[in-house]
């Protein structure tokens, strides 16, 4: 078997990091979620040169959202039931998977996870499947949830030692959320954590989706994962309380599930506020101390800094318009202002449903301390009355204006230090930080747009012709630094001139 | 009228593909927006209610909405077959008139669901701010003959379709005024007075936008829920 920098990467994986220059081995890039890389190759005096090296087209319609993962210079990536290895070097194919037609939901596609030569795949009808690297055959494929009864599944796999970590989407029907570990080589359920009880407990919620992929320590042997809001989703009246651990940041142990502690960002939500947004690991001073923090910009408008070691808050801060709470408990956690549920007459509510962010990345730049994010603030009407039931959705609620910027938020602070306007309505692009400074997005128009980290000024843009919906990323081979991007139908790998 | 638009897609569902196929259709490409059912789901309106889903026949809105898709609005265009289509509408239809008949109980915004306020103090409220700019003689006169209940409260809040207009001042000083059609950060477009598009780098022109959407926008932090309700009721009164 050959030595893959996937073994090496895991192997000599030291705390934090971040991405083996030469790939893009993770949905993050590294385990911390920083998607922060150390290359340099590109910087802001040169970037006003970067030019396209090659362009990848799936012929789909359906736009991509996934990071693709990129090892021993093959790129992988998804839309939903499709798989393609591309060469890095050249953005020709190499080989594409599709999976059989099916009625799950078709949403999106986030990505894939790979241990050794093995890439796992999570399906719209819910199933993992586990294909070969080198030819996209299937090893094996097995059940993660029921989606007859409403679950789907659009995650990218994390790998942790031997464990594939997988999630699941589901917010139509009261159904119980829950993470799984799933042995790399049988397929075999290894544990489970459920976020909720089961459907039919009493005054308790159910939901809590785990769709977005985690974090992990190595050193503190803790994965961090952010929670999905509880069902049913706008009315709360079966659901009295705070609804643990829905809209949670969760840290679990890889070998056994089990709960260490556990942060809710949203107690008793009844806005449909993920708290799945990337749950990033960050070591640095904070208010003058050395600190081993986690930072997370949370859909229902928060900023949270915690200690990720006790999941103690050390500071929650609003990153934008935000009305729904009265304020901040002796833990961090918001409190909801039950005057702001949604009611028969609509209530006014800032962010909107979309939230202050989303499944976007953001990215933290260690050198000036910026913890960056694609915002959008925003402001909607939230309905719910009793003929809309409590099974699902149950309620209605109605975005009224809302736009884009990138904040750099001063983790010590919670506050902007700047912002870079995106456009109307806002992006759906995800933020890549680099080592000589520079920070990649793309705005509400679809251009991809290349940002001096430390002021946000614009240095670079080329207009890519649709919506970008992923994070960017970057590597390395030889020689070369290439920065990928994904919009509409297209895979964009960008770089400097070649030398001659 | 729900059983007539219910034999309506039950013909239609016989001829272009079924109703259980555009129903699978619907729940595989639509219902992550628009609800399973129709209803309405994350970001996605309500198609129960929808004015286009009422004004389609035989796909006539619905279709080119699904084939072209609302990129203003967010919405991605859908490359389905016309058999996938028809199976869609049909799922539309026999959804709207299940809806529409299930009165009393009706899920969603009834108009008479936002008539909580005080008419008498909306119309303080539209004295002191609104009249800035409107005049419930003026431009809003028989308001409700164009606009009610959930629409006209959306449009209240911010008027997505009011256009902005541009003024962009060349380098050799002359000016070209238009309604604004593009503005991101590296180019400016509008259509002049004889219908023509024209851009400029914004490196390259001064512009000055006039959006009067905008005053909406800064009253959104400032309104309480009563105010929003007066405000309703007091707009239901211009018949």
């Amino acid at each position: 078997m050959k030595l893959s920098s996937t073994i090496f990467f895991f192997a000599t994986w030291a705390a934090l990091a971040g991405p083996p220059g030469d790939g893009w081995p993770t949905y993050h890039g590294d385990y911390s979620g920083r998607r922060h890389s150390a290359l340099t190759q590109i910087t802001p005096e040169n970037v006003g040169g970067l030019t396209l090296a090659w362009a990848f087209q799936t012929g789909q319609q359906a736009a991509i959202k996934s990071s693709p993962l990129v090892v021993d210079g093959v790129m992988y990536f998804t839309v939903p039931d499709n798989v393609w290895a591309v060469d890095a070097r050249s953005g020709q194919q190499v080989w594409h998977y599709t999976y059989p037609p099916n009625k799950g939901l078709h949403i999106g596609q986030r990505g894939l996870g790979i241990y050794k030569d093995w890439l796992f795949f999570l399906t719209p009808d819910a199933h993992l499947v586990s294909l070969n690297a080198n030819d996209g055959k299937v090893r094996w494929t097995v059940d993660v949830a029921d989606a007859t009864k409403g679950y789907w599944t659009t995650m990218a796999p994390l790998i942790i030692g031997d464990h594939v970590i997988v999630g699941v989407s589901g917010d139509f029907d009261n159904l119980r959320g829950f993470l799984r570990s799933v042995d790399p080589e049988t397929g075999k359920t290894q544990w489970e954590w459920d976020s909720t009880p089961p459907p039919g407990t009493k005054d308790a919620a159910t939901g809590g989706m785990t769709w977005m992929t985690g974090t992990y320590d190595p050193s503190l042997d803790m994965i961090y994962w952010g929670t999905g809001n509880p069902t049913p989703v706008l009315t709360a009246t079966t659901r009295p309380g705070d609804d643990l651990y829905t809209c949670s940041i969760v840290a679990l142990r890889p070998e056994t599930g089990k709960l260490v502690w556990a942060f809710q960002a949203s107690p008793h939500d009844t806005h449909d506020w993920d708290a799945a947004e990337v749950p990033v690991l960050v070591d640095a001073d904070f208010h003058g101390a050395p600190r081993k923090m986690l930072m997370q910009a949370s859909r229902n408008g928060y900023f949270f800094v915690l200690d990720r070691e006790t999941g103690k808050s050390l500071l929650t801060a609003p990153f934008g318009p935000v009305n729904w709470s009265l304020g901040v408990d002796a833990r961090g956690e918001p409190i909801p202002n039950p005057k702001k549920e949604p009611a028969p007459d609509g209530r006014i509510i800032a962010p909107d449903e979309g939230g202050l962010t989303n499944y976007r990345s953001p990215s933290f730049d260690p050198k000036t301390g910026l913890f960056l994010v694609d915002a959008h603030p925003s402001w909607s009407v939230y309905f719910a009355k009793p003929a809309d039931g409590t099974y699902g959705w149950a309620g209605a609620d109605y975005g009224v204006w809302g736009k884009g910027e990138i904040e750099a938020i001063d983790y010590q602070t919670g506050k902007p230090r700047w912002t870079h306007e995106l456009g109307p309505n806002g992006s759906s692009a995800g933020v890549l930080t680099t080592g000589s400074g520079l920070a990649f997005t793309g705005d509400a128009h679809g251009n991809f747009l290349a940002l001096e980290t430390a002021t946000g000024k614009t240095l670079w843009h080329a207009g890519t012709g649709s919506r970008i919906e992923n994070s960017p990323e970057t590597f390395e081979l030889d020689g070369r630094q290439y920065v990928l991007i994904g919009s509409g139908s297209v895979i964009f790998a960008w770089a400097l001139p070649e030398r001659r | 009228m729900g059983l007539v638009l219910l034999i309506w897609s039950v013909a239609a569902a016989a001829q272009d593909g079924s109703i259980e196929n555009g129903q699978a259709v619907f729940r595989r490409d639509c219902g992550f927006c628009h609800g399973r059912d129709g209803g309405g789901g994350e970001s996605g309106p309500d198609l129960t209610r929808s004015k286009l889903v009422a004004d389609d026949q035989a796909g006539s809105t619905i279709g080119p909405v699904i084939r072209n898709g609302r990129p203003d609005l967010g919405m991605p265009a859908f490359h389905l077959s016309d058999q996938e289509i028809a199976g869609v509408v049909a799922f539309l239809h026999k959804q709207k008139a299940k809806a529409d008949a299930d009165k009393g109980g009706r899920k969603g915004v009834d108009e008479a669901d936002l008539l909580t306020g005080n008419a008498a103090a909306g119309k303080r409220y539209f004295d002191q701010t609104c009249a800035r700019c409107h005049s419930a003689t003026g431009d809003l006169a028989s308001l409700t003959k164009r606009l009610r209940g959930l629409r006209l409260e959306e449009q209240m809040l911010y008027p997505r379709s009011a256009k902005s207009t541009v003024t962009v001042t060349l380098q050799d000083g002359d000016t070209v005024s238009g309604q604004l059609s593009y503005l991101d950060e590296f180019t400016v477009a509008l259509k002049d007075a004889g219908g023509k598009h024209r851009s400029w780098r914004t490196a390259d022109v001064k512009y000055t936008v006039s959006s009067p959407a905008e005053a909406h926008v800064e009253l959104l932090p400032q309104y309480t829920d009563e105010d929003v309700h007066n405000l309703v009721a007091y707009l239901e009164t211009l018949r």
